[in-house]
């Protein structure tokens, strides 16, 4: 009787395991040079105060992946081509649009971050960003993408030396607890920038678009659906946990120092006196991995829902000739976000804060649509949403939409407040 | 009043409808379609006025073209449209939707639908799978054609003949012809393996189950490993087995490898009992061995037989078996040598076989890794690798396509999409 539990529940688990995947792996790209860099940014300049903004961020971001990840086990099909089968030419070209300046501005954000992290190690961008490009595209065209994918995944587990560094900081740990549950406001266009970027860099347009493919992709069955919800749960809390972690980290090392941040390695060399040197080669490693792996997924994920959803030819084995809006928008992503870095004295935090703001302002209309299909009976049969999760996902849009305009005014007229 | 030459149905959407008298009866909203006698044809338009939808019957549609569209009927007499699912319509329904295009043998998305005049019918004659039917929804056909024309390149027209096309919604399939469904059958099984994994799972199934058994065996194992047992898994058994039994015994056994017990016992139960023994016995071998590899199905004769002899029972013979070009010649089951289609070909017909059998060949027992069974094949440059046991009885033969897979590189496998 007891024996015969222990393997029901171990096959649970090998069900698991065969499920899970998508979430978790979504959740660790979640984590991309701009989330990195917003939320050091963050703890640098707010110390401990932004930690609140977490907590409804995790929420906010289970509540809307599970919806992604609903979508994608139901119907076994991608959001762009939801949306173009649903709504027509018109509105996914305007989707698509919009999801191409968004993924445009976090793919310069991936670049800038390896442009940073290796000015960490004292290698000139001139030399590593026009390098790294090659190499990505090098790579995906040549087709043996899958591997390396799997090795940064894999050097995704470092992003746990953030909180391992959290615990070596010796933060007070009920200040922590406190603001992390006590919410703090302050009136002024960079804490709400900061917070909108928080927001806009965990809760992504492209990550919705990436998720819910590949759960489609994977073929995962009606029946096992509660296994996915798991595995797109637990990759949030990873998500923000890590980030917890960061803004932690930076609160103790930095923001009593009065340490303000304006580059990214900067970040890392203001650590080096407080954290030690093994703090700056593990911030500028993290970094150089979590930009390689956006920069080499962002474009690509780009160019196959433009595409899949414009009904163009897709694959990275085709040439100019048989996929040409595909290879057009895969390498022009990956050419002009390498060249902007380029520029001398580009502000390059600011351009990755700014693709978060961006990111942040274009969510909104990814999930009104999201919503409208999810609620949509004869997409969804009886995996509608329940009227809670309409609640919250309605409570996630509104707050983006009031802190989004809210800091337009703000950085449009100072002189209001 | 029939329609002259072809259209695009994007081009009439939210165009009034006048009736007789001239006045407005509201915009075109959508097109019934129904089943005609070679085309699918248009049975009927759907209005829409302050937000209501009225029907017009194509009997009493008057002037049908892109400037003006008229109804026969007055205006008061025009009837309600009640929304419903039973019906096809080609915005509602078509529109955007994933399809089959048979003869580029890929799956293609609808950017625009072409009608045609056929004696006093508008038929679907094409689907606008191209740029030009996206920019005409988007209502700048016009402009972006200017722009093209100062670039000094030319819109490229991209349209396929309905008559090409295989809708994949199974609603659509009664409007699906003859003709699609054939040359489906005749495209390269990598080809339909490629539709299949191009799709959404249902489409996929859905599609797979619209195959001949005979294609569909050939496909199946065109597929990746965990999409073929997804699919063999939401068949129903009896199209499962047909499908099973007429596969390479080799594959068949890797795929019922795959399967939960029940499911392949099942499945193992209605198959011809002859190719359920050569599944079995596979079945026996680990999979990333030379016996998990190899296939029973191959061509062996006694050393005794002529050449005359042998070609005659190869004539038999050959239609079942994968690898041809390598005669096996065993004796008491245990293997003497091996010839070639092409020394049959070139002594002459009274010799016998032991006579010009290679005795000096490389085999690999069924336990050897297949790392080291595709290293042999390439060392040697073989066609295929007898397998056999201690007795030196002859098991299976590894073919080169068998081993393909672990030479080359996991990208080139085949699996389908990237991200």
């Amino acid at each position: 009787m007891r024996r015969r539990k222990v393997i029901v529940t171990w096959k649970k688990f090998l069900l698991f395991l065969a499920i899970i995947g998508p979430g978790i792996i979504t959740a660790s790209i979640d984590n991309d040079a701009s989330g990195i860099t917003t939320y050091s940014v963050a703890g640098a300049r707010y110390g401990n105060m932004l930690l609140w903004t977490l907590v409804p961020t995790t929420v906010a971001l289970i509540v809307v992946q599970e919806m992604a990840a609903r979508m994608g086990v139901i119907t076994g099909k991608g959001l762009s081509d939801l949306i173009r089968e649903n709504y027509g030419v018109r509105a996914t070209f305007f989707m698509m649009v919009i999801l191409l300046i968004a993924n445009f501005g976090t793919t310069v954000a991936e670049f800038a971050g390896w442009a940073a992290s290796m000015e960490i190690f004292g290698l000139s961008k001139y030399v590593m960003v026009p390098l790294g490009a090659f190499f990505i595209w090098i790579l995906v065209t040549r087709g043996s993408y899958r591997v390396v994918e799997t090795v940064l995944l894999g050097a995704c587990l470092l992003y746990f030396g953030y909180v391992i560094s959290g615990f070596l900081a010796k933060p007070e740990w009920g200040e922590v607890l406190h603001s992390t549950i006590v919410p703090k406001v302050k009136i002024e266009p960079e804490f709400t920038m900061l917070s909108i970027a928080i927001i806009g860099t965990t809760i992504t347009p492209w990550m919705q678009f990436y998720l819910q493919s590949s759960i489609a992709e994977k073929g995962i069955k009606k029946k096992d659906y509660k296994y996915s919800k798991l595995d797109v749960t637990v990759g949030c809390l990873i998500t923000n946990i890590i980030a917890f972690f960061i803004i932690v980290t930076c609160a103790k090392t930095l923001f009593p120092q009065g340490i303000r941040i304006n580059e990214a390695h900067e970040a890392a060399l203001a650590l080096k006196p407080f954290a030690g040197d093994y703090a700056a080669a593990f911030f500028g490693i993290s970094l150089a991995n979590a930009s390689i792996l956006g920069a080499i997924i962002v474009p690509l994920a780009t160019a196959y829902y433009i595409c899949e959803a414009m009904g163009w030819e897709t694959g990275i084995n085709k040439s100019f000739e048989e996929a040409p809006q595909f290879m057009w928008i895969y390498t022009a992503l990956i050419v002009i976000s390498s060249l902007l870095v380029l520029i001398p004295d580009a502000p390059l935090v600011l351009l990755m804060v700014l693709s978060s703001v961006l990111n942040g302002i274009l969510l909104p209309f990814v999930l009104i649509f999201a919503l409208s299909l999810i609620n949509n009976k004869k997409i969804m049969g009886d995996y509608i949403n329940t009227k809670m999760h309409n609640y919250i996902s309605w409570a996630t849009i509104v707050t983006l939409i009031v802190l989004t305009s809210a800091w337009l005014v703000m950085a449009v007229v100072p002189d209001l407040i | 009043m029939p329609l002259f030459g072809e259209l695009f149905v994007s081009e009439l959407l939210k165009k009034p409808v006048l009736d007789p008298k001239g006045d407005e009866l509201g915009i075109v909203k959508d097109f019934v379609v129904i089943k005609g006698t070679s085309l699918p044809r248009v049975s009927a338009l759907i209005l829409e006025e302050r937000k209501k939808l009225y029907c017009i019957e194509w009997e009493n549609v008057g002037i049908f073209n892109r400037r003006i569209i008229s109804s026969k009927v007055y205006s008061p007499r025009v009837e309600p449209y009640k929304p419903s699912d039973e019906i096809l319509m080609i915005v509602r329904d078509i529109f955007d939707k994933q399809i089959v295009d048979a003869n580029g043998a890929k799956v293609v998305r609808v950017n625009d639908v072409q009608l045609e005049g056929q004696n006093n019918d508008a038929c679907v004659s094409g689907v606008d799978i191209g740029m030009r039917g996206i920019l005409r929804r988007l209502g700048i056909e016009r402009k972006s054609e200017k722009v093209y024309r100062w670039l000094g390149k030319t819109l490229p027209q991209n349209i396929i003949r309905w008559s090409f096309i295989q809708p994949l919604e199974p609603k659509l399939s009664v409007l699906s012809l003859a003709i699609p469904k054939q040359m489906i059958s005749d495209m390269h099984p990598a080809d339909i393996a490629d539709i299949i994994s191009g799709l959404p799972h249902e489409q996929g199934i859905a599609f797979f189950k619209g195959l001949e058994p005979n294609v569909a065996a050939e496909a199946l194992p065109e597929l990746d490993d965990d999409l073929q047992k997804a699919i063999i898994e939401d068949v129903d058994k009896d199209y499962a087995s047909e499908v099973v039994e007429r596969m390479p015994p080799d594959e068949a056994a890797d795929l019922i490898a795959d399967l939960e017990t029940d499911k392949a016992q099942e499945i193992l139960e209605l198959i011809e009992e002859e190719e359920a023994q050569d599944i079995q016995e596979l079945l026996a071998h680990e999979e990333d061995t030379a016996g998990g590899l190899m296939t029973n199905q191959f061509i062996a004769y006694g050393p005794d037989i002529t050449i005359e002899q042998a070609i005659e029972n190869f004539k038999v013979d050959a239609p079942e078996v994968e690898t041809l070009y390598y005669i096996y010649i065993v004796e008491d089951e245990k293997l003497k040598g091996v010839t070639t289609l092409r020394e049959l070909i070139l002594h002459s017909p009274h010799v016998l076989l032991s006579d010009i059998m290679e005795t000096k060949l490389k085999t690999v027992s069924p336990n050897t890794d297949q790392q080291i069974v595709a290293e042999t094949i390439s060392k040697y440059n073989l066609l295929a690798i007898p397998v056999v046991d201690d007795e030196e009885e002859l098991l299976g033969v590894v073919t080169i396509d068998d081993v393909m897979e672990v030479l080359l590189p996991p990208s080139s496998r085949r699996k389908r999409r990237a991200v």
